[in-house]
C-alpha cells in the first residue's frame, strides 16, 4: 500500500501527473482507487477519486458527520480524528494516505455498550461546548492530549488545545474538562 | 426533529431541572458523540454539489465568462451564470418591504464588492465541483472601488436622521464646561466567523422546496425563499436541527442561498452548496466599521454637563446597513445635554450585517473609552467616575428603568478583582518587564422583545413534547425549554422531548437580540399551563376519571403523578389519567400576541421584525447591563498584549440556566478580546478584496490566548422584561470588553489607543 500511495503523492520527475492525472489539458480524467479504510474498528470499501480527502470521505462517502469541517485548510481543528492514536487534520490527509490504518472519529470514541469516554463526559459536566460544532474536534484533540502528556497543567492544556478553534468561545469550559478527565484517567 | 436521550444524577434533578437550575444541556450527548446531524449534512439520494466563482474586482462589470472548459470537465451537470441562472423575484427586505416588483439574479453583471457571485458549478461530486470552478474564466470591465472608510472617494456619507437623539443644547454647554475631552475611536471591520460555515442542502418536489441550512430565523428564511420563487410560503419548508455558531450571520437567505435553491429547481436534483472558507468572509458581511468621535464635557467635581457624540459606518454600494453607534453613549451616564449623529458612507463591500451586539458593541468602545479619558483628566478613579454620573433613569426616554443592577455589578466585579488595591497611576504596576493593567468598563444591551407562539402536547404516555421552530445554536433553548415546561407542569424534565428547528412547527420570530429566551420561555410557560389546564378538566369532569366527583376545585400534577391537593383521593400517574378518559394526547398552542391579532398581523410578526416591541414601551426602559474588570500584561519591549484575569458582573436579570447562561457570558468575553487585541479585515488597498479572509490570518482567539475568567451574576428577575423575569444573556458579554482591555492598555503603559486591535506596533 506506501508504495501506492507513494506513486500518487510523488510528482513524477516531468512534472505532469499520469496514471489519470494528467494535467496536459484543461479536463483532467482522474482515476478512482478502491480503498479499504478501518474506521473505529471497522473496515470500510469505498471508490474515490485520489483527491478526495479524508475528510470529505467520512462526510460525503461514509456518512460518518461527527468530523466537521470548519475551514478545509488545517487552520480550524475541527476535522480531527485520531490515525493510529495521533490526532490528525482529516482535511489536509487524503483518504488514499490512510488505507491500511486505524482511524478513530468522534462516532468511536464511545464504548461499544454506549458508556462515555472521560473526555466526553467531562464535556458535558463542564459546559465545555455551546454550538457543538468544533467539539468532535475538540475532544478528539483532547483525547490525544492527555494521552501525549500534555494535560499537566491549565497553561500546558491550553497550549496543546490552541489548535482547535472555538468561536463560541468555550475555552475556560475546556480546559476544566481537560484537567478533569486527565485527572480521572489518571486515578 | 431532534431527540435528546437524558440522563443524569437522579438526586439533586429537581434542583438542576427547575427553571433556574444548573441542568446540562439536554443537546450535549448528541454533540459529543457525532450523533447531532447539523443541517447540510442530511444525507439524500441524488445529492449534487455546487460551487461558487466569486468576482476577482470590487467594481466593474462582467463582460464575458467562457464556460467551456468548465462544461467539458468530468462531472459536471450545470454551469451558471447570470445569463443561465432562473429568473427569481425580488424578495422583501427583513421589515417586510418589497423594494420592487423586478427581477433578482444572485449571480451578477454588475460587480460591487471582490467576492460577489458570478458564476456557480453544479457536478456530481463536491471534488468535480471545485475542480470545475477553477475553469471558468471571467472577463471584466474595472472600475475603481472604494476600498473603505479610509479611501479618499469615500467622502462624509450620507445622514441616517433616524439616529440622531439630542437633549438640552449639548454644544454649548460643551464650550462652556470647565474640564473637556474629545477623541476619536475606530473599530474595524470584523467577522462573526462561526465555526460552522454558511451553506445547505435545496431539494424541489414539484412546486415544495425543502431547504436544510443553518438559520437564526426560519420563518423568516423561508419567506424570503418563497417570494424568490413566487410560491406559496406554506410550499417552503426550513429544517435546522443544529446551528454551529450564527453570532448574528445566519438570520438571513443569501445570496448563495439562492444560487443552491434555484440550481435545484432547474436540476430537478438536490443541490449542496457550502461556501467555503475564504467565501464566507466576502459572501454575507460582518460587523461594519466604525469611526465616533465623543466629547465630554464635566465639571470639576466630575459631573458630566454634556456630551457631543458623532458616528460613521460603513455600509454596502448597494445595500444599507446602519451600525446604531450613539445606543450605549445616550443612556449609559447621566447628562443634561446630549447630540449625537450619525452617518453611514457607501464602499465597495458586501453589506455589513449583524454581529454580536451590533450597535451597542462599538458604541461602548467610544463612550466606555471617553469617560475613561475624562476620569484620568479629572484625577478621579475610572470606577468613581462611573458612579457620580449613574443614570438613575434612562436620561434618553427619560423613563425609569424596569431594573438596573448595574451600581451592584460594580460593587461586586470590584471586590472580586480587588480594584480597591489598583495604584491609579499609569505605569505603576509590573512583574519584571511586563508592565501591569487593570481596566474597567460598562456595558448594555436592550431587551428587545416579541411576541412568540408554542406547541406543548401531553403524550398518551405521559410523556410531553414541546414544539416551536425556534433554534438552538449553542444558547441553550432545548434545554431551557425543556425545564419550562417540566416545571410548569409537575414532570421530570427526562419525559419532556424539546423539538426545533424546522419551520413546519410553530412559529418563531428572529432568534436575534438576545431575544429568543424571553420570548419562548413565555410562550411555552403559556402553552403548558393551556394544556396542564386540560388535562386537570379531563381529571375532574370527565365521568372516566378516577378524580371524578372527588368535589376538588383541582388537582395537582408533581413529579409527573397527579392528585388531589388534599391528598385524598387517588393517585395517578398522566399516562394512567390519559389511559382512563381514553385519550391518546393533549394539545396546546399557546401564544402570547393579543388576541384582536390578525392573520396577516400574525405572518408579519413571525417573518418580519416590524412586530418587535420596543424596550422603552410603557413605563419603563428596559436592558441588562454589566460591569467587566480586566488584567492586562503588556511586554515592556515587544509591546504584546496578553489578558491575564477578567472579572465580569452581569445583570440578565433572572437567569433560565446559570450553567449555560455563564458560558454564553464568557463566549461574549472571549469575543470581545479577540475584538480587543486580535479581530480586524484587512483590505488590499489596490482591489478592494479582503486579503486575510481564512482562519489562518484573521485571528480569532485560541485557548492559549484566553485566561480564567469570573463571571457573576446580579441580576434580579425583571417582570417587565419577560414572563418569567429574565432580560438579555448573548449579546450582553462582549460589550464593553473592548474599552475595558484598551483601558487597562492604558493604565499599564500610558498609551492611548483609540483603534481597534490594540497590536503591538500601536503601543512601541
Amino acid at each position: 500500500m506506501t508504495s501506492q500511495i507513494q506513486t500518487i503523492i510523488d510528482p513524477p520527475e516531468d512534472g505532469h501527473f499520469r496514471n489519470g492525472l494528467a494535467t496536459n489539458g484543461s479536463t483532467p480524467s482522474p482515476t478512482t482507487l478502491s480503498l479499504h479504510l478501518t474506521i473505529n474498528g471497522r473496515d470500510h470499501a469505498l471508490d474515490v477519486e485520489p483527491r478526495v480527502t479524508l475528510l470529505d470521505a467520512l462526510r460525503e462517502r461514509l456518512h460518518l458527520t461527527g468530523t466537521k469541517k470548519g475551514c478545509d485548510q488545517g487552520q480550524c481543528g475541527a476535522c480531527t480524528v485520531h490515525v493510529d492514536g495521533e490526532r490528525v487534520l482529516a482535511c489536509l490527509t487524503l483518504a488514499a494516505q490512510v488505507e491500511g490504518r486505524s482511524i478513530t472519529t468522534i462516532e468511536g470514541l464511545a464504548n461499544e455498550d454506549g458508556t462515555l469516554n472521560a473526555v466526553q463526559a467531562a464535556f458535558l459536566e463542564q459546559d465545555a461546548f455551546q454550538c457543538g460544532y468544533c467539539t468532535p474536534g475538540q475532544i478528539m484533540s483532547a483525547v490525544a492530549c492527555i494521552r501525549e502528556g500534555h494535560a499537566g497543567s491549565d497553561e500546558e492544556i491550553r497550549e496543546y488545545m490552541a489548535g482547535n478553534l472555538c468561536r463560541c468561545g468555550a475555552y475556560p469550559n475546556i480546559v476544566a474538562a481537560v484537567r478533569q478527565a486527565a485527572q480521572e484517567l489518571r486515578s | 426533529m431532534t431527540v435528546h436521550d437524558m440522563k443524569h444524577a437522579a438526586s439533586d434533578s429537581a434542583r438542576l431541572e427547575a427553571v433556574g437550575g444548573r441542568l446540562s444541556r439536554v443537546d450535549g450527548p448528541a454533540k459529543i458523540t457525532g450523533a447531532a446531524h447539523y443541517a447540510f449534512e442530511q444525507q439524500l439520494e441524488g445529492l449534487t454539489h455546487a460551487v461558487l466563482v466569486g468576482a476577482t474586482i470590487a467594481a466593474g462589470k462582467v463582460t464575458a465568462i467562457d464556460t467551456r472548459a468548465a462544461e467539458t470537465a468530468p462531472g459536471v451537470l450545470a454551469v451558471l451564470t447570470p445569463e443561465t441562472i432562473m429568473e427569481l423575484k425580488t424578495a422583501s427586505d427583513w421589515f417586510g418591504n418589497r423594494p420592487s416588483d423586478g427581477p433578482y439574479s444572485p449571480l451578477v453583471r454588475e460587480v460591487t464588492f471582490s467576492g460577489q457571485h458570478v458564476a456557480a458549478v453544479v457536478a456530481e461530486t463536491f471534488e468535480q465541483a471545485v475542480a470545475a470552478a477553477a475553469l471558468v474564466k471571467v472577463w471584466y470591465d474595472e472600475m475603481p472601488a472604494i476600498v473603505d472608510l479610509s479611501d479618499g472617494k469615500a467622502g462624509d456619507g450620507m445622514p441616517i436622521d433616524a439616529m440622531t437623539k439630542e437633549w438640552g443644547d449639548a454644544q454649548s454647554a460643551f464650550a462652556a464646561a470647565p474640564v473637556r475631552i474629545c477623541a476619536a475611536y475606530n473599530t474595524p471591520r470584523e467577522f462573526q466567523a462561526a465555526m460552522e460555515p454558511h451553506g445547505l442542502i435545496a431539494r424541489w418536489q414539484g412546486d415544495e422546496l425543502t431547504v436544510w441550512e443553518p438559520s437564526q430565523w426560519l420563518d423568516g428564511m423561508a419567506r424570503t425563499y418563497a417570494e424568490w420563487f413566487d410560491i406559496p410560503f406554506e410550499n417552503v419548508r426550513l429544517i435546522s436541527p443544529y446551528i454551529g455558531g450564527g453570532f448574528g450571520s445566519k438570520a438571513l437567505a443569501l445570496a448563495h442561498s439562492a444560487v443552491a435553491a434555484a440550481a435545484a429547481r432547474m436540476l430537478e436534483r438536490p443541490v449542496k452548496l457550502v461556501l467555503s472558507r475564504p467565501q464566507n468572509f466576502t459572501s454575507y458581511g460582518g460587523r461594519a466599521a466604525t469611526r465616533q468621535t465623543v466629547a465630554i464635557g464635566a465639571d470639576r467635581n466630575g459631573r458630566i454637563q454634556s456630551i457631543v457624540h458623532r458616528g460613521v459606518n460603513e455600509t454596502a454600494v448597494d445595500g444599507m446597513w446602519v451600525e446604531p453607534l450613539g445606543s450605549v453613549t445616550s443612556i449609559m451616564y447621566a447628562t443634561p445635554n446630549f447630540s449625537s449623529k450619525q452617518n453611514v458612507v457607501r464602499v465597495n463591500t458586501v453589506v455589513p450585517g449583524a454581529k454580536r451586539a451590533p450597535g451597542e458593541n462599538p458604541s461602548a468602545f467610544g463612550i466606555e473609552c471617553a469617560i475613561d479619558e475624562l476620569a484620568y483628566e479629572l484625577g478621579l478613579d475610572p470606577l468613581e467616575m462611573r458612579l457620580i454620573n449613574y443614570a438613575e433613569q434612562d436620561p434618553h426616554a427619560k423613563k425609569a428603568w424596569s431594573t438596573r443592577q448595574l451600581r451592584e455589578a460594580f460593587a461586586a466585579g470590584a471586590e472580586a478583582f480587588g480594584w480597591a488595591k489598583r495604584s491609579p497611576q499609569p505605569r505603576s504596576m509590573r512583574e519584571g518587564r511586563q508592565l501591569i493593567g487593570w481596566g474597567v468598563a460598562a456595558g448594555t444591551y436592550p431587551v428587545r422583545r416579541a411576541y412568540g407562539e408554542a406547541v406543548v402536547k401531553i403524550m398518551a404516555n405521559g410523556s410531553v413534547e414541546v414544539e416551536s421552530s425556534s433554534i438552538d445554536m449553542g444558547q441553550g433553548t432545548y434545554t431551557i425549554l425543556a425545564q419550562t415546561a417540566a416545571e410548569t407542569l409537575g414532570v421530570p424534565v427526562e419525559n419532556v422531548l424539546v423539538k426545533l428547528g424546522d419551520s413546519h412547527f410553530a412559529r418563531a420570530g428572529v432568534t436575534g437580540g438576545s431575544r429568543l429566551a424571553g420570548v419562548m420561555t413565555g410562550a411555552v410557560h403559556k402553552a403548558t399551563g393551556q394544556a396542564l389546564d386540560e388535562l386537570i378538566g379531563l381529571g375532574l369532569s370527565d365521568p372516566r376519571s378516577p378524580f371524578h366527583g372527588l368535589q376538588a376545585n383541582t388537582l395537582q400534577v408533581r413529579n409527573g403523578r397527579i392528585a388531589s391537593p388534599r391528598g385524598e383521593g387517588p393517585e395517578l400517574s398522566i399516562a394512567e389519567l390519559m389511559s382512563a378518559v381514553g385519550r391518546e394526547r393533549i394539545e396546546a398552542k399557546g401564544d402570547t400576541l393579543p388576541a384582536s391579532t390578525t392573520p396577516e398581523e400574525r405572518y408579519a410578526n413571525y417573518t418580519t421584525i416590524a412586530k418587535s416591541i420596543p424596550h422603552t414601551e410603557g413605563d419603563y426602559s428596559r436592558h441588562s447591563w454589566c460591569a467587566h474588570f480586566v488584567e492586562v500584561r503588556v511586554d515592556e519591549d515587544f509591546g504584546t498584549v496578553r489578558v491575564s484575569r477578567v472579572v465580569s458582573a452581569l445583570d440578565s436579570g433572572r437567569l433560565y440556566n446559570p450553567k449555560l447562561a455563564e458560558s454564553q457570558w464568557k463566549g461574549g468575553i472571549i469575543m470581545g478580546i479577540g475584538q480587543a487585541l486580535l479581530e480586524e479585515g484587512i483590505v488590499d488597498r489596490r482591489h478592494g478584496r479582503i486579503v486575510n479572509g481564512n482562519f489562518a490570518d484573521y485571528m480569532l482567539p485560541t485557548n492559549a490566548d484566553i485566561p480564567d475568567i469570573q463571571t457573576i451574576s446580579v441580576g434580579i428577575p425583571d417582570p417587565h422584561s419577560s414572563a418569567l423575569g429574565g432580560k438579555g444573556v448573548g449579546e450582553l458579554g462582549i460589550v464593553g470588553v473592548a474599552p475595558a482591555i484598551a483601558n487597562a492598555v492604558f493604565h499599564a503603559t500610558g498609551k492611548r489607543v483609540r483603534d481597534l486591535p490594540i497590536t503591538l506596533e500601536k503601543l512601541i
